[in-house]
């Protein structure tokens, strides 16, 4: 069973259609990437299978379980984990407490365990710290746990957000460019650390990502977004050679 | 010897002013508007304090109870009618100041409607004052001081060490990310409600054993609203230090100028301390947001 299903999803801001008629199926262990020049409605996609806003119609199910109307924290208890385009850290807490809020939700411990100091709180938040600190170390940030995100190097920040993310125990995670503003260097990096998590995860992930060095190598299939509609989706070695996509997207790419 | 009497008696006074200045700032923390309510508020607490419990002949601690109870289920109350709209629609802050506002005059209405203009006193909870090498120390004043630093060290501890101090911070920094983590943000709203509440009730008792119950004893919340403005607008550290600063402040000064004068000092002062550090002793990220 597909792990993710987009069904004919339709979205519009007044007078401007920024998704129009878009579908979507991964699969455990599936990499989609999702390309696109500027304003072709990308971020828009993510925004609405995690239930920032709902669809104007169209269906999003989630391991079998019809999520579309769900409200966003609904939806990442179901299994959705996601990064921001415009990294969100939350500033005023620690590395490890930012991957902590993430895991909060799910662990077994509720308000009067926070007020009275109840044998399950000690339990739950060792369980939690030892937890989040396994998601720090996958993404080489164990050092840092007890530093503050604000001081941190921009490809830092980045996969401090992947950690966070990986604390939702996602069965489809969204990474919304997580390159942009990493030197190549750090894209490689970067690109090492996404497959591995497909890897020891197994879950499916969506990507958007401008640079297409990386979807091109890593995405098993690619979905061209423009002007809210797909144009193309296919492996990457069809899609780059589709003259419609060349014509939108990476032609001028080429120069 | 005077100086310590002062600070004795300052530091009680501040400690109830703590309790009003961390019920605000909390709020202020996760919504980022002032909640003018919390005024009356307390007095609506405390009276209930006074009717169901303290007035039947019941101690000290049903009392507290009750006030604190009714303060958590009105503050409840208050969230569900008159701001969770204005939150799920994301409107201008200017609303939460208005319906905070009307709420306000609503709690203090019923409270009028009750007990007229009438003050009532607390039965006396305790005894004569303890008699320390030459200073008096009041047997309320360290129930007050104990329980209040009982209270906040709680509030303390839940707020940087439990998942619900962590879903309290991160529901302050940024709602949306918050709940796309996970997080009920509408439950974690509503629990900073109830406890902003139940530090109401339990500073409307304190005031009413220090002075007198009456309809409009919620006006002294504007002392919390400066100590928390004081200690860095949001920062509860910086509100418990401010209200201590202003409880001593306040007792030293009525014991040299005497009570007519002291209040025009005191507010003097306070504007003076805004005109020279405005982001309040402990400084904060509020302005980097606004």
């Amino acid at each position: 069973m597909a792990v993710l299903k987009i069904d004919n999803l339709y979205k519009s801001f007044g007078g401007v259609k920024a998704i129009r008629d878009f579908s979507l199926t991964a699969d455990r262990g599936e990499i989609h990437g999702i390309i696109g020049p500027n304003g072709a409605g990308k971020t828009t996609i993510f925004n609405v299978i995690s239930g920032i806003y709902p669809p104007d119609s169209g269906k999003i199910s989630m391991n079998g379980k019809d999520i579309t109307h769900l409200e966003q924290h609904q939806i990442a208890l179901a299994g959705m984990g996601r990064t921001f385009q415009n990294i969100r850290l939350f500033k005023g807490l620690s590395v490890l407490d930012n991957v902590m809020c993430a895991f909060d939700p799910r662990s077994k411990y509720g308000v009067a365990g926070s007020l009275a100091p109840l044998p399950g709180r000690f339990r739950e938040e060792k369980r939690g710290r030892e937890f989040c600190m396994h998601f720090l170390q996958m993404v080489g940030l164990e050092k840092q746990a007890h530093e503050h995100p604000e001081g941190m190097s921009y490809g830092h920040r980045r996969r401090l957000e992947i950690a966070r993310a990986l604390a939702c125990e996602p069965t489809v995670l969204l990474l919304d460019e997580p390159a942009a503003g990493l030197n190549p260097m750090e894209v490689g990096g970067l690109t090492q650390l996404i497959l591995k998590l497909s890897n020891e995860f197994n879950f499916a992930i969506l990507l958007i990502e401008h640079r297409l060095e990386l979807v091109m190598n890593i995405s098993q299939i690619i979905h061209v977004q423009n002007f809210g509609k797909t144009i193309a989706v296919g492996k990457p070695s069809e899609v780059r050679n589709d003259p419609q996509v060349i014509e939108a997207y990476l032609g001028k790419e080429d120069g | 010897m005077q100086i310590l009497q002062y600070l004795i008696n300052g530091i009680a006074l501040g400690s109830v002013y703590a309790l009003i200045a961390t019920g605000f700032s909390l709020i202020f923390n996760v919504l980022k508007f002032s909640n003018f309510s919390h005024g009356a508020l307390m007095t609506l607490s405390a009276f209930s304090g006074y009717f169901i419990a303290a007035g039947n002949g019941w101690g000290l601690v049903p009392t507290i109870l009750v006030s604190v109870l009714t303060g958590a289920a009105v503050s409840l109350f208050g969230e569900f009618v008159a701001f969770r709209r204005i939150l799920t629609h994301n409107t201008s802050p200017v609303y939460f100041f208005v319906s905070s506002i009307t709420l306000g005059t609503l709690y203090e209405g019923i409270v009028v409607l009750k007990v007229g203009a009438n003050f009532y006193n607390y039965p006396r909870f305790f005894g004569k004052p303890y008699r320390i090498a030459g200073l008096f120390v009041a047997r309320s004043d360290i129930i007050i001081f104990c329980i209040s630093a009982a209270a906040l060290l709680l509030l303390a501890y839940m707020i940087r060490k439990t998942k619900t101090g962590r879903a309290l911070r991160s529901v302050s920094f940024d709602r949306d990310t918050a709940s796309l983590m996970g997080i009920n943000v509408t439950r974690t709203i509503q629990f900073a409600f109830i406890v902003s509440g139940a530090l109401a009730g339990l500073a409307g008792v304190f005031l009413g054993i220090n002075y007198t119950l009456y309809p409009t004893m919620g006006s002294i919340v504007v002392k919390g609203f400066i100590a928390s403005v004081i200690g860095g607008l949001g920062s509860l550290p910086g509100a418990i230090i401010g209200a201590m600063l202003l409880g001593i402040l306040e007792t030293t000064l009525i014991s040299i100028i005497g009570s007519g004068y002291a209040p025009v000092f005191t507010f003097v002062i306070m504007l003076v301390f805004l005109l020279v550090r405005p982001r309040g002793i402990a400084g904060s990220n509020i302005q980097e947001k606004a």
